[in-house]
């Protein structure tokens, strides 16, 4: 599964990053984005992207595209 | 001692550098706001600090972070204070990891300690300090509680080791390149090296390649996420071991966000607050207050131009300083009113968090237009001034979506603008004059919008970047800071009035009183302006419909600050014959008398999309990076100002005269309809292309 297919209020932890783009991946890391943390699905964009996800006690907003390389296994609330 | 201030964005770094320095840098409520450094000296101290821009990590991806890696490594700083934001403690760590790495001192300041208690947060500083092995202090930079403590600090010296935070594998590897290594920051440079680091990369060796290619298989990735994940799994130990926190509770931000980032009431809610904005500094605040002022400047004028009389000055003297500079000055500074209010409401957008909420609501519009929701913030900024709306493109990571948003930003009616929408609005429109400006921030809206969908498809190769960015909670704005962001912006404005609005005004004056063989009082159709107006006037013709130097001329002036055009006007129409009231700029005998409507519309039109004042295409060119990008940018500007006037005027003078007829209607239907499929087509070339697709580097 991946991060971008996640509803409103659902849990998450990172499996591993796909993602191809060198600056865009180490950008992600940087913000925390790393294996094995726990994200939650906050708010989406009225339109349906970007995402705002919860992680490490604050928000990041994420483009869909980006969030679509991001592999993720569920976790049950 | 050098000091410098690193923080996240948004963690209230410019806050407390204001106060340590006494100095008044801008501060608001969304990433991104400090984009250069600062220096100041602190209070009471021969210290000197530097105000960094708000960065995450020092990786080499950013300008703000490249600039504070420069500083690093140039200036040498010997202390740097560490500016954490205490509510999302693990976050702002990683970047202390990785300032552990320094040979310097690093003093963490928890900022927003007044905060913790609210949210059922209990941080163990003492513990803190010796798993970091740097000095801890609790402040609060907006309540300006606990920061004396670490200026005090800073004269001390450090006394705790450092943590070592990595697994023993890495630790390993880490000595081992530097020991090789000379030069300040060792261990730093040697874990960069290990990453790969592209500002290092000529720094790289076989060795290193070796060492990486080992270490990578024990970790099944690379050596950039190997680090990465291991400081944020040093942090999660450390935020264990001194963190207590009470389980989430809803916040009010999330409370707020639900009205405001709902499905159907965001987009509306927007229109309405941004439509309260300009309504209420143009509209409620503009007509009643503008007249008002011009009012007592008459007044003022008169009551000036009789005592100069008695008291004997000649009448030269007489006629440059209630013409001229009365006249001049006075046009502008009658704005005033509606200014404060403008800047009062983007003020408070900025600083209650509001605008990472807009950014976040329109970046797939902005994606279709070749911009990212980031875009957004430059705009609004840019309705108070283009200057920091320019600067403010800084924000955007992808270079293309940068220079484009730069580019478009001076299409926004800024509040030097508005004098001139509201004059001519005001005097042509009469009762609709809300409307009518209103309407021209829609006209602005619509060019940028197609501008931007041209330029996106010729100019730059629209390569969609991502977004990435935090969210910040809402902030109840500090009155302080509002009232005095709002002040400075209205001095600088009086400033400008009081300093090139004024010599210019006597440099028009003088143009408007002499011919060109240096006779005084001459009719003004003679003198040395209306000569040099009269020989290029034709340019204007196609958007006046008649010659007018008089308007020629204003709208040059322009470039040198918008509002000049207002005070150019309003000297001409002062010095002009047979003006029977005051200075009724239009009145019947100068040389604005023909201007229709239709003409108003499209001269009001030609003003707000031409070349900015010079001090936005200085900020143009900073941002576009060359001065042969930033001549493109102005010359795109003004050929698209000048066509829009032209359109303006010839259609509406039609309407003016009745003549527009149904053959009229069916040429301009027919050019939108063909403009509308081929920009139909374009798009739906691209949605079945990448448009779907991931990222991948193919595209660029």
């Amino acid at each position: 599964m991946v991060l971008s297919e996640l509803k409103v209020g659902q849990k998450a932890r990172i499996v591993r990053l796909n993602i191809q783009n060198k600056e865009i991946r180490r950008h992600l890391l940087d913000m925390g984005l790393t294996r094995g943390v726990e994200v939650k699905v906050k708010k989406i964009a009225p339109v349906g992207d970007p995402i705002d996800i919860e992680l490490r006690d604050y928000e990041l907003c994420i483009s869909k595209s980006d969030l679509r390389q991001v592999e993720v296994e569920v976790v049950k609330s | 001692m050098k000091v410098g201030l690193v923080g996240n964005q948004n963690s209230g770094k410019t806050t407390l550098f204001n106060y340590l320095t006494g100095m008044n840098a801008k501060i608001g409520n969304w990433p991104g706001v400090t984009i250069e450094k600062k220096t100041g000296m602190i209070k009471g101290t021969k210290h000197e600090i530097t105000d960094l821009p708000g960065i995450y990590s020092l990786s080499p991806y950013s300008i703000e972070e490249d600039i504070s890696r420069k500083f690093v490594f140039d200036e040498k700083p010997d202390v740097i204070i560490n500016i954490v934001d205490a509510t999302s403690l693990e976050r702002s760590l990683y970047l202390t990891t990785q300032l552990m790495e320094l040979d310097c001192k690093v003093i963490i300041a928890l900022n927003m300690a007044d905060l913790l208690e609210k949210k059922g947060i209990e941080i163990n500083v003492q513990k803190l300090e010796e798993r970091l092995g740097t000095k801890v202090f609790k402040i609060s930079a907006l309540k300006e509680t606990g920061i004396d403590e670490i200026v005090k600090e800073l004269d001390n010296k450090e006394d705790l080791i450092r943590a070592k935070i990595f697994d023993s594998k890495i630790e390993d590897a880490i000595a081992r390149v530097s020991m090789d290594l000379s030069g300040l920051h060792k261990r730093f440079v040697a874990i960069k090296l290990l990453e790969l680091d592209t500002r290092f990369a000529d720094k790289n060796t076989k060795e290193l390649d070796e060492l990486r290619g080992e270490l990578g298989k024990n970790y099944d990735t690379d050596l950039e996420e190997i680090i990465a994940t291991e400081r944020y799994a040093f942090i999660e130990d450390t935020k264990k071991e001194c963190v207590k926190e009470k389980e989430n509770v809803v916040t009010f931000s999330d409370k707020l966000d639900k009205v405001l980032l709902n499905k159907w009431i965001a987009f509306p809610v927007f229109v309405l607050i941004m439509f309260l904005v300009y309504y209420l500094s143009v509209g409620v605040v503009g007509s009643s207050t503008v007249d008002w002022v011009a009012d007592n400047m008459d007044a003022f004028g008169g009551w000036v131009g009789t005592s100069l009389e008695n008291a004997g000055a000649s009448e030269w003297v007489n006629s440059l300083v209630v013409d001229g500079i009365i006249a001049g000055v006075g046009a502008v500074l009658g704005f005033i009113p509606q200014l404060i209010i403008l800047f009062l409401c983007i003020s408070l957008l900025e600083t209650t968090g509001y605008m990472s909420r807009i950014a976040l609501l329109f970046d797939k519009l902005f994606r279709k237009l070749g911009m990212s929701g980031k875009s957004l913030i430059p705009f609004i900024v840019g309705s108070g001034c283009s200057v920091p709306g320019i600067m403010g493109t800084r924000i955007i990571e992808n270079q293309d979506e940068r220079e484009m948003t730069s580019i478009l930003v001076p299409f926004i009616p800024c509040s030097a603008k508005l004098p001139i929408i509201s004059l001519f609005a005001g005097y042509f429109f009469g009762e609709h004059s809300g409307i009518a400006s209103a309407s021209l921030y829609f006209f602005a809206i619509i060019v940028i919008i197609i501008s931007a969908f041209i330029l996106s498809r010729t100019k730059f190769k629209h390569v969609s970047s991502s977004y990435i960015s935090e969210l910040p909670e809402y902030k109840v704005p500090s009155i302080k800071y509002v009232a005095k962001d709002v002040f400075d912006k209205v001095i600088a404005f009086i400033k400008r009035a009081g300093s090139i609005i004024l010599i210019c005004s006597i440099a028009i004056w003088f143009l408007l009183s002499f011919s060109f063989k240096m006779e005084y009082g001459v009719d003004i159709e003679n003198s040395m302006l209306a000569s040099i107006g009269k020989t290029i006037s034709w340019v204007f013709y196609p958007m006046l419909g008649q010659n007018n130097w008089g308007a020629t001329v204003s709208a040059i002036q322009g470039l040198v600050a918008k509002e000049q055009v207002v005070s150019s006007m309003a000297v001409i129409a002062g010095l002009a014959e047979d003006v029977e009231e005051g200075s009724q700029i239009f009145a019947e005998g100068t040389p604005f008398a023909g201007i229709t409507v239709a003409s108003a519309y499209a001269f009001m039109v030609f003003n707000l999309f031409s070349a900015p004042c010079f001090g936005a295409i200085g900020a143009m060119k900073r941002e576009l990076g060359s001065t042969k990008k930033m001549l493109k940018a102005v010359l795109f500007q003004t050929a698209c100002a000048w066509i829009l006037a032209t359109i303006v005027y010839q259609i509406g003078s039609r309407i003016e005269n009745g003549t527009f007829n149904i053959a009229n209607i069916l040429v301009i239907g027919v050019i939108a309809i063909v403009i509308i499929c081929i920009c139909i087509s374009k798009l739906k070339k691209k949605k079945d292309g990448c448009s779907n697709c991931p990222y991948c580097d193919n595209c660029k």
